[in-house]
């Protein structure tokens, strides 16, 4: 894509209806808890945020047609992710220090234990 | 419109002056830098994401609980906020690159006023919360305080991330007087707008982040969860 040559108004209205896209997923944030999905709002809840996320990327940010920064982001997030999930993810599942530390220890106790477990420190 | 690019001039030992070919004249290269380090910011706040749900993941009522006693409508008004600003700094860079410098200035001052507002009402909402004991070391998130665990977690994670927030705007307030700034002095200009380009990138991940920090925090509990304080 090239950056520099402008079609003013052309892209002016893409601006308005990204705007208009993303007010309208704001206020499906607001009714889902009430409307749909309310057994899992924190899944619908983050899907409308990736659904703004893409549109922010894409319009806002220029991702679309930028092929190779793009490619770099998908790399990128996808090595963040594999560190996040994989590397971390065996980390606290092989967690040694569950039963002392307070943060585990509160939730495997259950809630009568979570309101003392601060004490620890 | 008449507004000139001023170039940055080197001067060598024997005072002779030297246009310096610098990033601004590498706009892919510039751009690709940015998203680079727009990746670091990701993995900032990918981190604290991941230790959220985490904890998330121990305490998921404790975390409704905590969720439902947030101000949905002061949170919901700055989402708006910053959707705007966005939009406003994007219109600056249209009209920049189209060549209306005046216009493109007006419209940076806009968006410094809309991420004014979105601190001012940041700073009521954590005002608000302050009076009813809720703050970093404070009152209810004191490890002696009967407030249940995960919402300590919950709030303490919350005041975390918002303010690293409310930084990013501060820092992205600093860059876009700058930039205004580097407009009056013929640094940056239709033909050399690659500063602007990124400043305007950076605006756009400080509203990507709230875009997620917005739903994690505030609407989880939305669906009838009895607030917790």
């Amino acid at each position: 894509m090239d950056t520099n040559t402008v079609n003013y108004q052309e892209e002016k209205k893409v601006y308005y209806k990204v705007l208009i896209g993303l007010l309208l997923l704001t206020a499906v944030t607001f009714i889902q808890p009430h409307m749909f999905m309310t057994g899992s709002t924190f899944m619908a809840q983050m899907l409308i945020a990736v659904v703004k996320a893409w549109l922010i990327l894409m319009y806002y940010m220029h991702l679309k047609g930028e092929k190779l920064i793009t490619a770099m982001v998908w790399f990128s997030l996808a090595l963040v992710l594999v560190f996040f999930i994989i590397v971390i993810g065996i980390d606290v599942s092989n967690f040694q220090y569950g039963a002392e530390s307070p943060i585990t220890a509160a939730a495997e106790h259950g809630a009568g234990a979570v309101n003392t477990a601060p004490a620890a420190h | 419109m008449g507004h000139e690019y001023v170039p940055e001039i080197a001067t060598d030992r024997e005072g002779n002056q030297h246009e310096v070919q610098g990033w601004q004249g590498d706009f892919y290269g510039g751009k690709l830098g940015f998203w680079l380090f727009m990746l670091t910011e990701v993995m900032m706040f990918g981190a604290m994401f991941l230790a959220l749900a985490y904890y998330n993941a121990l305490h998921p009522q404790d975390f409704l609980d905590a969720s439902a006693s947030l101000n949905r409508l002061l949170g919901g008004i700055n989402t708006v906020i910053l959707l705007v600003s966005a939009l406003t700094m994007g219109l600056g860079l249209l009209k920049m690159r189209a060549g209306d410098v005046k216009g493109a200035k007006l419209m940076i001052w806009a968006t410094i006023l809309l991420a004014t507002a979105f601190l001012v009402i940041k700073g009521f909402e954590w005002t608000a919360e302050y009076n009813h004991g809720i703050f970093l070391m404070h009152d209810k998130l004191l490890p002696e305080s009967s407030l249940p665990f995960g919402q300590k977690l919950f709030f303490g994670m919350y005041f975390s991330m918002t303010g690293l927030h409310g930084v990013h705007i501060i820092i992205g307030i600093g860059l876009m007087l700058w930039l205004l700034k580097r407009i009056n002095a013929g640094k940056v200009s239709p033909e050399h707008h690659l500063l602007y380009w990124n400043i305007a990138l950076y605006w756009d991940i400080v509203h990507l982040i709230w875009v997620f920090v917005f739903p994690y925090y505030y609407m989880i509990g939305a669906g009838g969860a009895t607030g917790g304080h």
